[in-house]
């Protein structure tokens, strides 16, 4: 009791009102951040929930008509919306090998190669990744033109048939697939190679005097080591693979022919800014918010449960 | 069970060497301790046994057969690691179990036989824990497990001990010389701790720069040791060097022209220059310095350690160390050093290699016995 006095008399005055602004200080350093993320997500995706119940054309004379769930109902009834649905979950599948299965067998692979041929090899990959998404789409469309394309050159010399890869629509889908993963497989492979790297050496050393094979090292040890890398891309590309794509839709087939290449970023992006029909883009864009947002919530409860955490 | 042989070897890292040409050979059953300091490429060697680094050149034969390009899984070694290496994914029991599962042996006998393992290990309640989950010793004593379920011919530990704290340590090393005892599995142990290769091994190594300085028993390289090196590297507190001139009868004549051991003779030119060793064990205090056998001696700290007394000081410009009995009375101020002439090392100058006096009798350590041997334990605290 004497001691608290006694300090307490000694303390000097201004500790009073240092104790209070220590209170504030976390939130003073947060406030830039929070202002952007507040600003920049959580006020628009506010307002898109609030539009989605109006008929509106963006245009600042006419006044927002309430319509209750009237987008909503007639999204869910379109035909255009099935179609872009079923486009996406194909984008999405196609999207697993180019992203997943060959990055992690190039990575696995490499990772046994030494010294400067590595390095050239990952250099290699990685080039497509630093070429403009745009440059890539031009430049994609070039080669795969159909009369005069390089590709279609090639296989007409190999004796094969011309292939409408942009025109046909059993086709095309696939061909944005291959664009959007051609563009992904350097970065992934850097993460792979990365995460296998990471591997403490010795756990493959216990292994081989376990006995364990190359490939047996690769299936025991190497892969569960680098589950959180592999679950981690697996979900990026489940919930952005189909974002990814949306340039090469746009700048490619503009979601044609046949409606055959479009998904449901671009169909939200067509009602908002082709017709624009501000209430069906954003139910539109509220539904894959939910749907998607239930998928990372499952893809983390997942991962939690099937990753491997070295300590 | 197993026997080792390496003949001839050499290991360089691209232009440094590790290993420099070493002969060894490792009989059946014996427990071998290879001790140095870092960089010595003793956990080189180790790991040219287990076939985890390529041999640049020589050979190295498990059993009479030549296993430079064999697989490490097809050696008959097993290793435990410096930091267990256990996999973190998986159980106690699927880690120790992994070497049965590549080998192709079904569940049921792969169980039957980490449960025996874990039985003589005391991990039967640890099974389904994972790596993470254990205590240092634990991991410790999977890792031993790993390496025990195939039945190797060969053990090798590589520091096994060195991530564990001091009590620990002695509990674990005192159960490792007890499997030994119960498999009589060839070992080789590695290890950069004095107290641990003195207590473990059979037969002692003791390498310094990628070459072996001496083989044997351990008693015999701590009394006997060839050269200043390993002098220097067993003990503690380490032995004490008096650089002394011979003169013309062959005797040591140290700084200032005392004699404090006229006794010894040694068949060396005069002048020639040789480094006396001098174990802290070996030193008794005496009180009157003026004596000739007598080295005047100035303290300056002393380490109370419970057991025993460390006395540190300086013999002229020299550092010096005694061991005391921990009931001796230090008196202040300037103290003389005795030491009989048994106890006196002597090691060449030029290349630090032992002479042996002319005149004295000396028989080989190993035939003199325990008794000889001060209180080793002690001044190992």
């Amino acid at each position: 009791m004497t001691d608290t006095t006694v300090f307490a008399a000694g303390a000097p005055p201004r500790a009073i009102p240092r104790i209070r602004l220590s209170t504030v200080e976390p939130w003073l350093y947060l406030a830039p951040a929070l202002a952007v993320v507040v600003l920049w997500v959580y006020v628009p995706l506010l307002q898109a929930f609030e539009l989605s119940f109006y008929q509106w054309n963006m245009l600042p004379r006419a006044t927002p008509r309430f319509v209750g769930l009237d987008n909503y109902r007639n999204l869910l009834g379109l035909p255009d919306m099935r179609q872009a649905v079923v486009n996406t979950i194909l984008y999405t599948i196609g999207l697993l090998p180019l992203s997943v299965g060959i990055p992690l067998a190039v990575a696995l692979v490499t990772g046994n190669l030494g010294g400067p041929l590595r390095n050239f090899y990952r250099a290699l990959i990685f080039v497509p990744m630093i070429v403009a998404p745009i440059v890539a789409a031009i430049l994609w469309r070039w080669l795969l033109n159909e009369d005069h394309g390089l590709v279609n050159a090639w296989l007409a010399g190999a004796g094969l048939a011309k292939v409408g890869f942009l025109s046909d629509p059993d086709v095309a889908l696939w061909t944005l697939v291959w664009i959007t993963g051609w563009k992904l497989i350097g970065f992934s492979t850097l993460l792979f190679a990365a995460a296998d790297s990471a591997i403490n050496p010795t756990y493959i050393e216990a292994a081989r005097m376990d006995g364990a094979s190359g490939w047996q090292i690769v299936r025991d040890i190497r892969l569960p080591l680098m589950s959180p890398t592999i679950l981690l891309i697996t979900m990026m590309t489940i919930l952005f693979g189909a974002q990814w794509s949306f340039v090469y839709i746009n700048a490619l087939t503009g979601g044609g022919p046949l409606r055959s290449t479009t998904n449901v970023f671009h169909v939200m992006w067509e009602y908002g800014f082709k017709t624009m029909a501000a209430g069906w883009s954003t139910a539109a864009g509220m539904l894959v918010f939910v749907v998607f947002g239930l998928i990372a919530l499952g893809c983390l409860a997942l991962m939690r449960r099937l990753a491997v955490y070295d300590e | 069970m197993a026997s080792i042989d390496i003949t001839n070897v050499h290991k360089v890292y691209g232009r440094t060497p590790a290993v420099r040409g070493l002969d060894l050979s490792v009989e059946d059953g014996s427990f071998l301790v290879i001790l140095g300091p870092s960089g010595c490429g003793k956990s080189t060697l180790l790991r040219m046994i287990a076939g985890l680094e390529d041999i640049t050149a020589g050979e190295i034969a498990i059993d009479g057969r030549v296993v430079n390009d064999i697989e490490p899984g097809r050696r008959g070694c097993a290793m435990v690691f410096q930091n267990y290496a256990l996999y973190p994914h998986m159980t106690v029991a699927e880690n120790v179990g992994y070497a049965l599962k590549v080998a192709g042996i079904r569940q049921p006998e792969r169980a039957r036989r980490v449960a025996r393992v874990a039985e003589t290990l005391g991990l039967g309640d640890l099974l389904e824990r994972k790596p993470a989950q254990l205590s240092g010793g634990q991991r410790q004593r999977v890792a031993m497990g790993r390496a025990m379920v195939r039945e190797p011919g060969i053990f090798l530990f590589d520091e096994p001990l060195s991530n564990l704290d001091a009590k620990l340590r002695i509990q674990m090393r005192l159960e490792i010389k007890r499997l030994h005892r119960e498999l009589k599995t060839t070992s080789v142990f590695v290890t950069h701790d004095q107290v641990e290769a003195m207590t473990l091994a059979d037969r002692l190594v003791v390498m310094n720069q990628g070459l072996i300085e001496q083989v044997g028993p351990p008693a015999e390289v701590f009394r006997h040791p060839v050269s200043r090196f390993v002098a220097n590297f067993l003990g503690s507190p380490p032995m004490n060097f008096l650089p002394t001139a011979i003169d013309r009868r062959g005797r040591a004549v140290v700084e200032g022209g005392h004699v404090p051991w006229p006794e010894l003779c040694f068949d060396l030119p005069s002048g020639a220059a040789i480094e006396i060793g001098l174990r802290p064990g070996d030193l008794s205090l005496v009180a009157q310095a003026g004596a000739d056998d007598v080295l005047p001696f100035d303290p300056e700290i002393l380490e109370d350690l419970g057991n025993e007394l460390h006395l540190h000081g300086s013999i002229g410009e020299i550092s010096f160390a005694v061991a005391l009995p921990a009931a001796t009375l230090v008196p202040a101020g300037r103290l003389g050093l005795r030491a009989a002439p048994g106890a006196v090392h002597a090691f060449r100058r030029e290349d630090g290699r032992r002479v042996e006096p002319r005149a004295r009798s000396n028989p080989p350590a190993h035939e003199s016995g325990e008794a000889a041997w001060r209180s080793l334990s002690l001044s190992f605290t």
